[in-house]
């Protein structure tokens, strides 16, 4: 079989679309796809110029996922001086793992010449993965602990370097799962944060003052493209899976999908569409009726909060009562 | 008495599966090999001499690897 577009050998399939396309072509489709979402998000704003250029952080954890936003935005972006790009790690303290993937950063950002941090749970919050998932004072999942923290970490960040947007490597498996997700649960104020926090277009949202936005220019991808997009291209993605890792029930919606996938190719394309359009109509909603949350600091981090102590400091305290 | 060889699945990092390719039905293709050791194609990559293919394309080749998905990232 070859390409739709040339005379090379197809080497994928996009049931969706119907399309088979070779290397190349196949390479340039995701590309485009991505600069497409960074043009249809407003990502770049008018104001942006050499003078005052934007500050983009990466979210990067050496996974697939950000290791290929990591690479495209590089090459769209390294010689427009309108955008500066700033990756950063987090270290979970996850033994023979999180190290592996460091190295995958490393690797790529020398090769890009990108500046890299790394921040870890150990240094600024004295717990280690590892440790947590032994105690376990909630009775909770290991990622339930390690997204609160990763998510403060990130964001404190951004907020630390005067960053003007936060960018993460999620997949369109991704957003759709989060999407059927929100909406089993019938959590509607979810749904209008999520397009508030990430999902809208920058010009759209409620802009919180409290909060650096978010964006995920990779959520129009497959996660089965954006791991050969890594794989054709050779970067240095680590490719293990974390020893922790246990969301049952979002492994549950992915079996689900690829299901009706399966038999319905283009389900997770028109569940994120779908869910996009009400989000906006959602969050619009909630806008006009004013129900904003009262937001405060943290007594103990001074942290942005709609709590008296933030999610992460309480976990903090479990943990450090075991 | 079968006469066609067996499918060899090497999926990555777990185990080597062999498939009869009459166990397969008529005409069958990459995806319905993924489909006989239980996986999706659209959380695994099939590589056929370390370069992927279609799944929905005629089963040609007798030894695919097959790369899964690692969430995270």
């Amino acid at each position: 079989m070859n390409c739709n577009r040339c005379a090379e050998p197809a080497v994928m399939h996009a049931a969706y679309s119907g399309a088979h396309l070779c290397e190349a072509h196949f390479l340039e489709s995701v590309e485009k796809r991505v600069r497409r979402r960074v043009r249809r998000d407003d990502l770049v704003p008018r104001s942006a110029t050499p003078d005052n250029p934007q500050k983009w952080l990466i979210g990067l954890s050496g996974g697939k996922d950000s290791v290929v936003l990591t690479q495209i935005l590089y090459e769209t972006f390294h010689e427009d001086p309108r955008i500066e790009l700033i990756c950063l790690t987090i270290h979970e303290g996850i033994e023979g793992y999180r190290d592996k993937s460091l190295d995958a950063c490393i690797e790529l950002t020398d090769d890009l010449d990108l500046t890299h941090e790394m921040l870890s749970y150990e240094d600024e919050f004295d717990v280690r993965m590892d440790q947590v998932v032994e105690d376990d004072p909630e009775n909770m999942a290991a990622c339930a602990y390690c997204g609160v923290f990763r998510r403060d970490l990130l964001s404190n960040y951004a907020e630390d370097i005067d960053a003007d947007l936060l960018l993460t490597g999620h997949n369109l498996d991704d957003e759709a799962q989060t999407a059927l997700m929100n909406f089993l649960e019938g959590d509607v104020s979810q749904i209008a944060k999520h397009f508030d926090a990430s999902l809208g277009p920058l010009s759209e949202r409620r802009s919180s003052e409290a909060f650096v936005p978010r964006a995920k220019p990779l959520r129009d991808v497959p996660e089965k493209e954006v791991a050969l997009y890594a794989h054709l291209r050779d970067l240095p993605a680590h490719i293990t899976e974390c020893p922790h890792s246990s969301e049952a029930y979002r492994g549950e919606i992915q079996q689900l999908l690829y299901g009706l996938e399966e038999n319905h190719p283009g389900t997770r394309h028109s569940i994120l569409s779908g869910y996009e359009e009400l989000a906006g109509i959602v969050a619009e909603r909630y806008d006009a009726d004013g129900d904003d949350p009262d937001l405060r600091e943290c007594t103990e981090c001074g942290s942005t909060t709609t709590r008296e102590i933030c999610r992460k400091c309480s976990l903090l305290e479990s943990i450090q009562a075991v | 008495m079968s006469t066609d060889p067996p499918i060899t699945v090497d999926i990555k990092g777990e185990e080597v599966q062999e498939l009869e390719r009459e166990a397969l039905g008529p005409d069958p293709t990459y995806a319905d090999a993924l489909a006989a050791v239980d996986l999706s194609p659209h959380e695994v990559s099939v590589l056929v001499d370390g370069r992927p293919v279609p799944e929905d394309q005629p089963l040609e080749a007798t030894e695919l690897t097959v790369l899964r998905l690692i969430k995270g990232g």
